[in-house]
């Protein structure tokens, strides 16, 4: 403990400069600088086209006006006020996984509530009532981070250190979100809710129920998608797991419905469910075309689903079956315990890539009748002699909003797996 | 019993297996019992008529050349592997296809592997309290006192809430000692428990392995580490081809081999 050691030599410079770098990448060779002189034209003269294009040119004021039926089709206006509390109660499950898994979630809660805030105040026709719940979802945000105490592992905050130790008993007590049970519960009574307020339920004032068929627009692209993965979770569990049992008529079973299900497009099993199903059920039996895609959707969903977790499954090593077994713990045991829930880890990644392709997927139900986005910007511009030629201005805007909200799941899938480790162990 | 003593109330040593413990080894019962034992993959014999018995408390070291079978044979103690041909005896419970046996005999043997296999999802007191809450049905109070005062005894009880991702590979291995024996097992099966950790490290795990040997276990160890053998073992058993060619005390292997197969692999390994 006499000398100190030398300090530890830095490592050297990665970069040299600008130049350095683009020497390195763009031109290392006479083809590579050919390559990239010509891309580099390219995309500026696409870049600079497209621009003047949507800055000069086009016409938004489609966008703008119709902004409503493309977000949430045909809800009545009465009840817009309901679909913004349910804005608010995921404001509140956004702050709630913020505070708990702070990387991956917090850019999420910050790019919901810079949206909130974009829309409460840009200058549009828009009641000040519904101005005033959109914005509310800011605090809402904040609420949800309060409630829910700071993980055991993480650093304080910026804010925790800056109000400090004085709050932190009081910080403390109202943390209700306080065990990741209580947060599953928090999310599916959420869920519920979210339901409830959609659709409404008859003789309770406030609520008076929607007829499903005006749902449409942007939300029922987000709740078909939402609602089948969500539920199409435990089915393709239990596809998986018959899938792997030892009982021949269960397996083949699972076999030949996620084989079936897999082998025809989505396209076909939702004309069926409207147009072939309702033969073998009473007429009066008259579910509307919605359920039916739901149902489908999660059929169709499932089946892929169970895909995902037999080889998030096999994915598990043989030395941890091994070790449960040692341990005594019996075969369902060890699939419920071990295998399963590694299992599920490793396919995250994966279970949001699926629900990207089924939220884009969702625009099939116009199929059966349905007015989802795309759906309704074709009508919005079709049906319109105002608008007969903005059709451009409109598949733009919806395509950026399929990026956007696709490209936003995959940025947090990536931080999902790299917390949770995928990949490593 | 010696409450005051950590160590000794975790292995909880039932009075009469006590009193066999203080009696030499030759008059203990057999607490394992192979009779001309085979196992073949396919057409491929991995192990060939092997016939061993093991004492209450005693430590046999398995060595032998890669592929020579020891862990199949180690396998079959607790049905990892099931033997084809021959008898099993454990503790008086015979191997057979009967869930009640295996469950039984499951519970009598514990195992600690190469690679470790702790189950990377759960914590280290969850991995050590999975098996006693969900088998044994210990209160899960119980459960964590148990895995505590074992974690103490293999040197890690600050590493409780980790998640074992986050410990050396001698620590895990530790663990792993740990985890098997919160099932309170008769019969400890080791193979190769020292192969994947670095040479810092296996010390600290051959020591855990040397304190559960003095508390009087069974141990049935597959390894290389001779010096560890030669202090350890009572006897040990040379594995070569699937057949066990030789089984005497370490005395007997590294003084005096009596097969030339025994010698010849001793020479190349010391
Ligand atoms: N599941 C299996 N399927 C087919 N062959 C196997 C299987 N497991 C082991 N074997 C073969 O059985 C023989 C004995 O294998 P075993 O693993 O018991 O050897 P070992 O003595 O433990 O070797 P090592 O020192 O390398 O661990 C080997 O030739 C191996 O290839
Ligand atoms: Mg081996």
């Amino acid at each position: 403990m006499t000398a100190r050691a030398a300090p530890a030599p830095l490592p050297p410079a990665t970069t040299v400069g600008v130049l350095g770098w683009l020497r390195k990448n763009l031109f290392s060779s006479r083809g590579s600088g050919i390559v990239t002189v010509l891309l580099a034209v390219l995309l500026g003269w696409v870049v600079v086209n497209l621009g003047i294009w949507v800055l000069v040119e086009a016409d938004w004021t489609v966008i703008i006006s119709r902004a409503p039926l493309y977000i949430v089709g045909l809800y009545p206006y009465e009840g817009y006020s309901r679909l913004a509390i349910c804005l608010l109660l995921i404001s509140v499950l956004l702050g709630m996984s913020w505070r708990a898994w702070p990387g991956p979630a917090r850019r999420f809660a910050f790019a919901f509530g810079a949206v909130m805030l974009f829309v409460g105040v840009f200058p549009h026709e828009m009641a000040p009532e519904h101005r005033a719940l959109l914005l509310l979802n800011l605090p809402f945000i904040g609420l949800g981070y309060v409630l829910t105490p700071r993980p055991a592992a993480a650093n304080p905050g910026r804010l925790e250190a800056i109000a400090g130790g004085a709050l932190a008993p009081a910080l403390e007590r109202i943390a209700i979100f306080s065990t990741p049970r209580r947060m599953v519960i928090a999310a599916f009574v959420a869920l519920v809710l979210i339901m409830i307020l959609i659709l409404g339920i008859a003789g309770v004032p406030g609520l008076d129920p929607v007829n499903p068929a005006d749902l449409g627009g942007l939300m029922i692209n987000l709740l078909l998608a939402f609602f089948g993965i969500v539920c199409s979770l435990p089915i393709g569990i239990g596809l998986a797991l018959g899938r792997r049992s030892n009982l021949p008529i269960l397996r083949v079973a699972c076999v030949i419905f996620i084989e079936v299900i897999r082998g025809v497009p989505l396209i076909t099993l939702l004309f069926m469910s409207r147009h072939i199903l309702p033969l073998t059920f009473p007429e009066e039996l008259n579910i509307d075309r919605v359920y039916l895609a739901g149902i489908t959707i999660t059929i169709f969903s499932s089946a892929y689903m169970a895909e995902n977790v037999r080889g998030g499954m096999a994915a598990v090593q043989a030395g941890q079956t091994e070790a449960a077994q040692a341990l005594g713990l019996r075969g369902w045991q060890t699939t419920l315990l071990i295998t399963l829930p590694q299992g599920l880890r490793n396919i995250i990644p994966a279970i949001v890539g699926q629900f990207i392709s089924l939220f884009k997927d969702t625009s099939l139900v116009y199929f059966i009748g349905m007015l989802d986005l795309v759906e309704m910007g074709r009508v919005s511009v079709q049906g319109n002699q105002e608008f007969i030629d903005n059709g451009r201005e409109v598949y733009l805007f919806i395509a950026l909003v399929f990026w956007v909200f696709c490209f936003s799941m995959s940025f947090i899938s990536r931080r999902i797996e790299g917390a949770l480790g995928v990949g490593r162990r | 019993m010696a409450e005051s003593n950590g160590v000794q109330s975790a292995v909880e040593i039932p009075a009469d297996k006590a009193e066999i413990l203080a009696r030499p080894l030759e008059e203990r019962d057999d607490i394992v019992v192979c009779e001309n034992v085979h196992k073949w993959f396919d057409d491929f014999c991995a192990v060939r008529d092997v016939s061993m018995r093991v004492k209450r408390g005693e430590v046999v070291v398995i060595f032998g050349p890669s592929g020579s079978g020891k862990s199949t044979f180690i396998r079959m103690i607790n049905r990892l592997e099931e033997h084809q041909q021959g008898r099993i005896v454990i503790d008086g419970i015979e191997m057979t296809n009967d869930v009640r046996n295996l469950d039984a005999i499951r519970r009598e043997v514990g195992m600690v592997f190469q690679q470790f296999n702790l189950f990377p999802h759960i914590t280290v007191l969850g991995n050590i309290t999975l098996a006693p809450q969900r088998v044994r049905h210990l209160p899960r109070s119980e459960a964590e006192a148990l895995a505590m005062r074992l974690l103490e005894r293999v040197g890690i009880p600050e590493q409780a809430q980790k998640y074992p991702a986050e410990l050396s590979g001698g620590q895990q291995q530790r663990v792993a000692i740990a985890r098997a024996l919160a099932m309170q097992p008769q019969i400890m099966l080791f193979d190769e428990p020292t192969s994947a950790l670095d040479p810092e490290m296996i010390k600290e795990v051959l020591d855990a392995m040397r304190e559960l040997a003095a508390t009087g276990m069974t141990m049935l160890c597959v390894t290389h580490e001779m010096g560890f053998a030669r202090e350890v073992a009572d006897r040990m058993a040379f594995f070569d081809e699937g057949a066990l060619v030789e089984l005497g005390p370490p005395d007997q292997i590294f003084n005096n081999p009596q097969e030339d197969r025994t010698k010849m692999f001793l020479d190349q390994i010391l």
